[in-house]
């Protein structure tokens, strides 16, 4: 409905404008040759601009009737029996028939495109998943045989050790399905994930309840705005964009001792802020550090956990298809900063 | 403690692998455990053995888990521990709304599961035993409740509540440990639900916050079920 609505909009806009510019021609040049050529171009937009033939035809049809109506001979009245009018409905016709032809198929092949592009996308993720799944699933095969093949041989020591390190494997397993799961959950055909009002400060609590659970030992300092806030999201997604970005500075803000997590308001938008005090982010992988992962190509051989990208593009497929932005960069004292913006719902004595 | 005087758990549970590191766990810890994999075998042993908590998975082979959830409470309040995906908040929200006790989201670890099964014992054990009786006191870490004086103390001091923040805390405080669902709150506290009930329960709840004085990641009172409810903590939680 809301496209027949544009298309039938755009085509009496295009058709009106075309009729004014050649009555504004027909007054000042004193010609009328310009007149069918303005109609003709006018049928090649409107075509371009909607769907299929059937607008294209239409406004062919329409720009038959106006120029015969009242830029031919004789003027305001019909009149298809001069041959040369005839001649020209027909030729306005074609381009119209041909104009609709050529689009549809452009906009064709760009669906197709774009369907490659996220297919190549998605083959990517997987290949490189996988191949991240492979190194810890290993690890916890080899240490589980092990230990049932010597069962009673090794020392407790060492039994221990391989334990532990099959439950560090099986956590990080579980971290990466998280994320794949994540997703899937963004549906690529909807653009839009399913949001509702979310409380800021619950959010938060959510988030720093399972990172401390994560990681014992990192404090976060937190500040959010005293007031009631509720934002639109899908608060799975956004938990997860949370807990990546802090999970990010873990790993690789080397040196860091303060991390801290901020929400502040400006305007009708919430800005989330994550900053470390650690090595910050050199410099060449700034521009890539959403996309990265998606972009990988050459994949190390032996693979030790390439945790980097596929947490961060997550975040990043999330926060688009939030509609909001993200970016990353450098504090300068030192130490990354990760930020996204996210539409806050306003309250009622706001509006006022 | 002989083998009588155990507290009996049923899980049920498809997968023979989650079932036997449960039953492991469980047992490990001195309670008597029965095992079903199948909706139908568990309502059969539910009926034969009078289990003192259910764990369920809710996605079974035969049947949906939440058809055991109906079944269960048409005969008697048993808690029920539902094990449940992390992404699927209506699924626990459904569950909870038919009268499960709790939920925990796999995958989860050995303390967190012995956690809730400890807490819901207890919360079954408290509302069967005291109830709603007058002169009972709630307690949680320093907030302590005094239901007879209708007084709110954290370590020591009086809280102020409206009359509204009052009713919130202590119903969640007389189900301490069970999660309850924001239709179940809303439908306790004003009686029915509109629109924009959800928002002015959201609203109560930061103002019990604050008021509270408790901080994101706290985790002191009342825990946040993001998208389905809240959970007063019980104690030693």
């Amino acid at each position: 409905m809301k496209k027949i609505i544009k298309s039938l909009s755009s085509t009496v806009f295009v058709l009106s404008a075309a009729f004014l510019v050649s009555l504004l021609f027909q007054k000042t040049f004193q010609t009328r040759a310009l007149i069918p050529m303005i109609f003709v171009l006018a049928v090649f937009l409107i075509a371009l601009l909607t769907q299929g033939y059937f607008w294209g035809i239409l406004a062919s049809l329409a720009g038959v009737l106006a120029v015969n109506f009242a830029f031919t001979f004789p003027y305001f009245e019909f009149n298809f029996s001069i041959p040369e009018n005839v001649l020209s409905a027909a030729v306005m016709l074609i381009v119209a028939v041909l104009t609709g032809m050529l689009t549809t198929k452009i906009k064709q092949q760009e669906k197709i495109r774009a369907e490659s592009d996220r297919e190549k996308m998605r083959a990517n993720l997987l290949r490189a998943v996988s191949h991240d799944l492979r190194t810890p699933l290993t690890s916890i095969y080899g240490s589980c045989s092990a230990i049932l093949e010597n069962y009673g041989k090794l020392r407790e020591g060492q039994q221990l050790k391989l334990l532990r390190e099959m439950r560090e494997d099986a956590q990080w397993l579980i971290r990466m399905v998280e994320n794949l799961l994540s997703v899937t959950r963004i549906d690529s055909r909807k653009v839009e994930v399913i949001k509702t009002p979310t409380v800021l400060e619950e959010l938060i609590d959510t988030v720093m309840v399972r990172f401390q659970k994560m990681y014992p030992e990192q404090r976060v300092q937190v500040e959010i705005p005293e007031e009631f806030i509720s934002i639109p999201m899908d608060p799975v997604l956004i938990e997860q964009v949370l807990i990546n970005i802090l999970e990010n500075a873990v790993f690789h803000a080397e040196g860091m001792t303060e991390l801290n997590l901020r929400v502040s308001v400006r305007g009708k938008q919430a800005v989330f802020e994550v900053e470390d005090n650690g090595c910050g982010i050199p410099r060449e992988r700034l521009d890539k550090i959403f996309t990265g992962f998606f972009e990988k190509k050459g994949l190390p051989s032996d693979g030790r956990k390439s945790n980097m990208g596929i947490g961060l593009s997550v975040c990043a497929a999330i926060i688009q298809a939030h509609g909001g932005t993200i970016e990353a960069g450098n504090r300068e004292g030192g130490g990354a900063v990760f930020r996204f913006f996210l539409e806050r719902e306003v309250t009622d004595d706001e509006q006022q | 403690m002989t083998s009588s005087n155990k507290y009996k758990i049923l899980v049920i549970e498809d997968e023979a692998n989650i079932r036997s590191f449960v039953e492991t766990i469980l047992e490990t810890n001195g309670y008597q455990v029965f095992t079903a994999g199948s909706c139908r075998q568990g309502m059969l042993m539910y009926s034969s053995y009078c289990p003192d908590l259910i764990i369920l998975d809710l996605g079974l082979p035969d049947a949906d888990g939440l058809e055991f959830i109906r079944y269960a409470r048409k005969s008697g309040a048993v808690p029920i521990l539902v094990l449940s995906a992390r992404t699927s908040e209506k699924d626990k929200v459904s569950a909870l709304d038919l009268g499960a006790n709790d939920y925990i989201t796999k995958p989860f670890g050995t303390a967190e599961l012995m956690a809730r099964v400890r807490a819901a014992l207890r919360n079954s054990r408290h509302s069967s035993e005291m109830g709603a009786v007058p002169g009972g006191i709630f307690q949680v870490r320093d907030l302590v409740i005094d239901y007879d004086r209708r007084q709110v103390t954290v370590a020591g001091k009086e809280i102020n509540l409206t009359q509204t923040e009052y009713n919130i805390v202590t119903l969640l405080s007389e189900q301490a440990g069970k999660v309850l669902t924001y239709s179940q709150i809303i439908c306790a506290v004003w009686g029915g639900t509109d629109s924009g009930s959800v928002k002015k329960l959201q609203v109560n709840m930061a103002n019990i916050r604050k008021k509270l004085g408790t901080r994101p990641g706290d985790r002191k009172y009342i825990s946040n079920e993001l998208g389905v409810g809240y959970r007063m903590l019980a104690d030693e939680e």
